[in-house]
C-alpha cells in the first residue's frame, strides 16, 4: 500500500470511527488537519535521548467500554472533587454541591465538549497545538478520552480535586487522554492526578494537560505517575500562564514502562510565576526521557526547576531542563536545578541545564549533578544497625524530599511516598 | 557479660590514588567486658581510628591477621549493620551528614531495625526515651526535627553521637575522639551521658588526646597505641603520667621505632 492510499484509508476510519461516537463537527474537522500533517511533521526533539525505535503512533481511534470494578480499589469521596475514570469510562464524578452551586465543572472530556463548547473549544489543542510535532498531531487525530475542569472567577477551591484515571491494560487499544484545566481570572484550584495501570497487555499511552491560567489565578498540579511495565507513555503537560498568575508543577514520575515526557510553562503574562519540581524513578532496563521548559516571556516572570531522580537496575534517565528567556522578558527570573542520583553502575544518567536567553536584564542559575550514592553514607546508617536496603531507601528518600514536600495534598505525598517505596522494592 | 575480644589484628588499607596498600594495625591484643570503661590513647595516626572502624566494620580496612570476637564468635565475615544489631556502637570521630532524613526518623529505624516486625517501638514509648534522653543531655527538642547532622555545628554533632548511643543501649561503645572541639559545659554534659550507660551490661572503648575527658569519664584501663600496636596498659594513672610526660618519654622507655609528628 503506497503512502497517499494509506493516509486517505487512515482519514475514512478516522471520520467513520469519529462520526460514530458523534464527535461535534470542528473536533472531527481538527482530528482529520492533524492527521494529515503526522506524515510532514516531526518528532520532538528530546536532547541527548533517543527514542527512534519507539513506536509511539497507534492508528486506531477505537470506542471501548472497561469494566468499572477495575477502580474498585479506588475510595469515592465525598468532601472533595474527585473523578475516577477507567479507560474511556467515567466510574463517578463526585463533585460537592458548595462547588456545583459556585459554578465550579469537572466532568469527563466529550461530555464538556458538547455541553460547555464556549468554555473548551477555545482552549482545546490550543495551548498545544497539533502543527507542533507529529506526537501533538497524534494525540489530536487520535483523542480517546479525558476530563474537563473550569473553576470560574473568583472563586476559591479549598480542597484539592482528585482525577483517578486508571489505564486498562486488560484490553488492547491506546490510551490518548487529554486534562483541560481553565482557572478563570482571581481563581484557585489544587488539582491532583494519579495514573496507574490494570492489566498486562503491550500498550500506547499518550497524555496530555493543558492548562490555562488567567490573570491572577493560581494552579497547584500534582501527579503521581505509576503506569505499568507494559505501557508505553508519551505524556506532554503545558501551562499558559497569564498576568500575575501562578502554576505550579509537583509530579513523581514512577512509571515502570519506557516514558518520553514534556514539561512546559509559558509565562506570557507579566509577573507570571511557576515552579517546577519533578521526581523520577526508573529502573530495570527502563529508559526515560524527560523535557522540563520554562518560557519566560512576560515582563517580571519567575520560573523555577527543581528535578531529582534515582536510577535503580541498568535503567536510563535524562532530566533537560530549558529555561527560554525571550527578548523583552525584563526582570525574569529563571533558576533550575536538576540532580541525579545512581543506585547502580549500569545506569545511565544525564542532566542538562539549557539556557536560551535573549535578554540582559534577567537573572537565571542552574545546578546539575549526576552522581553514585554516597558510601559514608550508607556506613553511617548502617552502623547503627539499619541493613542496607533501608538505609539506601533513607537515603534517597532524602534525596527526593525538596520536591516530595512540595505536593499540595497531604494524601498525593502519601501516595508519592509509598509508590517510592514499592519501585525501590522492585528495583 | 560480653566480651569483645582483638587477637593480634593486623589491618590494611588500600590508598585509592597510589593503589598501595599499607599496613597501619601491626598485631593489636585487647580484651574487655561489659562493666568496664576502657581508654585508647595514642600518638596522631597510629591507628586509633582504625582500630575502630574495623571493629565496626568499614569496608575500607582488611583484617590480613587476626581476629575479633564477640562474646566467643568472629565478627570478621559479619556486615556493619549485623555487628550493629549485635550490639556494636561506633561514635565517629566524623559523623555522615544525610539531607532529608530526620533525626528522628532515624533514631527510629535504627531502634526499629533491632526489633522483629511485629514488635517495633510505639510513638508513645519512643518520645517517652527520647524526651528523657534530650533533657539528660541539654538538647532542644528542635535538634530531632532537623535533618540528620546537616549544618550541626561540631559539638551538636558529638552530643548527637551519644544521643544515639543512649537510643541505641549498644553492648559496647566505641567511642573515638567524642570529647574533640567540645567546650568545657559539653564535654560535661557527653560525659554525663555516656556515664549514665555505665552498668553491668555496658563497656565502652574510648579514644581521645585527652586526659581531661578521663577525669570526667574514669577508666578502668588504659592503653597506649603506637606504631599500630598497643605498647603498654595501665590504670586510670597512666593517662596522668601520659598527660605530664608525653609520648615520647615512653617510646624512649620501651625502646620502640616509631616517628612522633612533632619529630619529622
Ligand atoms: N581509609 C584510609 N585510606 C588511606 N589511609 C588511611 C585510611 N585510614 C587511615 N589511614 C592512615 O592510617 C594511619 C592511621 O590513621 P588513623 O585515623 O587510624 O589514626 P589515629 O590514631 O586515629 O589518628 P588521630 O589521632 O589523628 O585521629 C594514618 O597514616 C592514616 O593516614
Ligand atoms: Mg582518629
Amino acid at each position: 500500500m503506497n503512502a497517499v492510499e494509506s493516509t486517505e484509508t487512515l482519514n475514512a476510519a478516522l471520520v467513520a470511527s469519529a462520526t460514530e461516537h458523534r464527535d461535534p463537527d470542528w473536533l472531527v474537522a481538527q482530528r482529520t488537519a492533524a492527521l494529515a500533517q503526522i506524515e510532514q511533521l516531526r518528532v520532538p526533539k528530546f536532547h541527548r535521548f533517543t527514542y527512534r525505535d519507539w513506536n509511539l503512533l497507534d492508528h486506531r481511534l477505537l470506542w471501548q467500554a472497561s469494566d468499572p470494578t477495575l477502580a474498585a480499589g479506588i475510595t469515592q469521596a465525598s468532601d472533595h472533587g474527585q473523578i475516577i475514570q477507567v479507560g474511556q469510562t467515567t466510574v463517578a464524578v463526585n463533585l460537592p454541591q458548595a462547588l456545583r452551586d459556585q459554578g465550579v465543572i469537572l466532568t469527563d472530556l466529550f461530555t464538556a465538549l458538547t455541553q460547555y463548547p464556549e468554555l473548551t473549544k477555545p482552549y482545546l489543542n490550543q495551548i498545544i497545538p497539533a502543527t507542533e510535532d507529529k506526537l501533538a498531531a497524534y494525540h489530536v487525530a487520535y483523542l480517546n478520552g479525558g476530563l474537563f475542569l473550569y473553576v470560574p472567577q473568583n472563586v476559591v477551591v479549598d480542597d484539592p480535586i482528585e482525577a483517578h484515571i486508571v489505564q486498562d491494560s486488560t484490553q488492547d487499544g491506546p490510551q490518548v487522554s487529554h486534562v483541560l484545566i481553565v482557572a478563570d481570572q482571581g481563581s484557585q484550584v489544587a488539582f491532583t492526578q494519579h495514573l496507574t495501570t490494570q492489566g498486562t497487555r503491550a500498550n500506547l499511552v499518550n497524555n496530555v494537560v493543558e492548562i490555562v491560567a488567567n490573570d491572577n489565578s493560581r494552579v497547584k498540579f500534582a501527579s503521581v505517575d505509576e503506569l505499568g511495565r507494559d505501557t508505553l507513555t508519551y505524556f506532554n503537560r503545558r501551562a499558559l500562564v497569564k498576568h500575575n498568575a501562578e502554576v505550579d508543577w509537583a509530579v513523581g514520575l514512577m512509571n515502570l514502562g519506557d516514558t518520553l515526557g514534556q514539561f512546559d510553562t509559558n509565562l506570557v503574562g507579566e509577573g507570571a510565576q511557576t515552579e517546577t519540581k519533578v521526581v523520577a524513578i526508573t529502573s530495570q532496563d527502563q529508559r526515560e526521557g524527560i523535557n522540563t521548559r520554562i518560557t519566560n516571556r512576560g515582563k517580571h516572570t519567575v520560573g523555577n526547576i527543581l528535578q531529582r531522580g534515582v536510577l535503580l537496575g541498568t535503567s536510563e534517565l535524562v532530566f533537560n531542563g530549558i529555561g527560554d528567556i525571550i527578548h523583552g522578558a525584563s526582570g525574569a527570573n529563571a533558576e533550575q536545578e536538576n540532580r541525579l542520583l545512581m543506585m547502580t553502575p549500569g545506569t545511565h544518567g544525564d542532566a542538562n541545564p539549557i539556557l536560551l536567553i535573549d535578554e540582559n536584564d534577567v537573572i537565571a542559575g542552574h545546578a546539575a549533578s549526576v552522581g553514585q550514592v554516597d558510601q559514608s553514607q550508607l556506613y553511617y546508617l548502617m552502623s547503627r544497625g539499619i541493613d542496607r536496603k533501608t538505609a539506601e531507601r533513607l537515603v534517597i528518600r532524602g534525596f527526593l524530599s525538596t520536591v516530595l514536600s512540595a505536593i499540595p495534598s497531604k494524601n498525593v505525598q502519601q501516595q508519592l511516598i509509598k509508590t517510592i517505596e514499592r519501585n525501590l522494592q522492585n528495583g | 557479660m560480653s566480651t569483645l575480644e582483638i587477637k593480634d589484628l593486623h589491618v590494611e588499607v588500600s590508598d585509592e590514588e597510589s593503589q598501595k596498600t599499607k599496613e597501619i594495625l601491626k598485631g593489636v591484643n585487647l580484651t574487655m567486658s561489659t562493666g568496664e570503661i576502657h581508654a585508647i590513647m595514642g600518638p596522631n595516626g597510629t591507628g586509633k581510628s582504625t582500630l575502630s572502624q574495623t571493629i565496626m566494620g568499614q569496608p575500607a580496612y582488611h583484617v590480613t591477621q587476626g581476629d575479633i570476637l564477640l562474646d566467643g564468635e568472629s565478627i570478621l565475615d559479619m556486615p556493619v549493620d549485623e555487628r550493629a544489631r549485635r550490639g556494636l556502637f561506633l561514635a565517629m570521630q566524623y559523623p555522615a551528614e544525610i539531607q532529608g532524613v530526620t533525626n528522628a526518623e532515624f533514631l527510629r529505624a535504627a531502634i526499629n531495625a533491632r526489633r522483629a516486625d511485629d514488635d517495633q517501638i510505639s510513638v508513645m514509648a519512643f518520645l517517652k526515651e527520647l524526651d528523657k534522653n534530650l533533657a539528660l543531655l541539654d538538647m532542644n527538642e528542635s535538634m530531632t526535627e532537623r535533618y540528620l547532622n546537616e549544618g550541626f555545628s561540631g559539638g551538636e554533632k558529638k552530643r548527637n553521637e551519644i544521643l544515639q548511643l543512649l537510643m541505641i543501649k549498644p553492648k559496647f561503645a566505641l567511642l573515638d575522639e567524642i570529647d574533640s572541639g567540645l567546650d568545657i559545659d559539653a564535654l560535661k554534659v557527653v560525659s554525663k551521658g555516656v556515664n549514665s550507660m555505665r552498668g553491668d551490661n555496658f563497656g565502652s572503648l574510648i579514644i581521645t588526646h585527652y586526659q581531661r575527658l578521663l577525669n570526667y569519664i574514669v577508666p578502668d584501663v588504659v592503653h597506649v597505641m603506637m606504631g599500630g600496636k598497643i605498647v603498654k596498659t595501665g590504670d586510670a594513672d597512666l593517662a596522668k603520667t601520659l598527660e605530664k610526660e608525653g609520648y615520647a618519654g615512653l617510646r624512649d622507655d620501651l625502646g620502640i621505632d616509631v616517628a612522633l609528628v612533632d619529630e619529622d
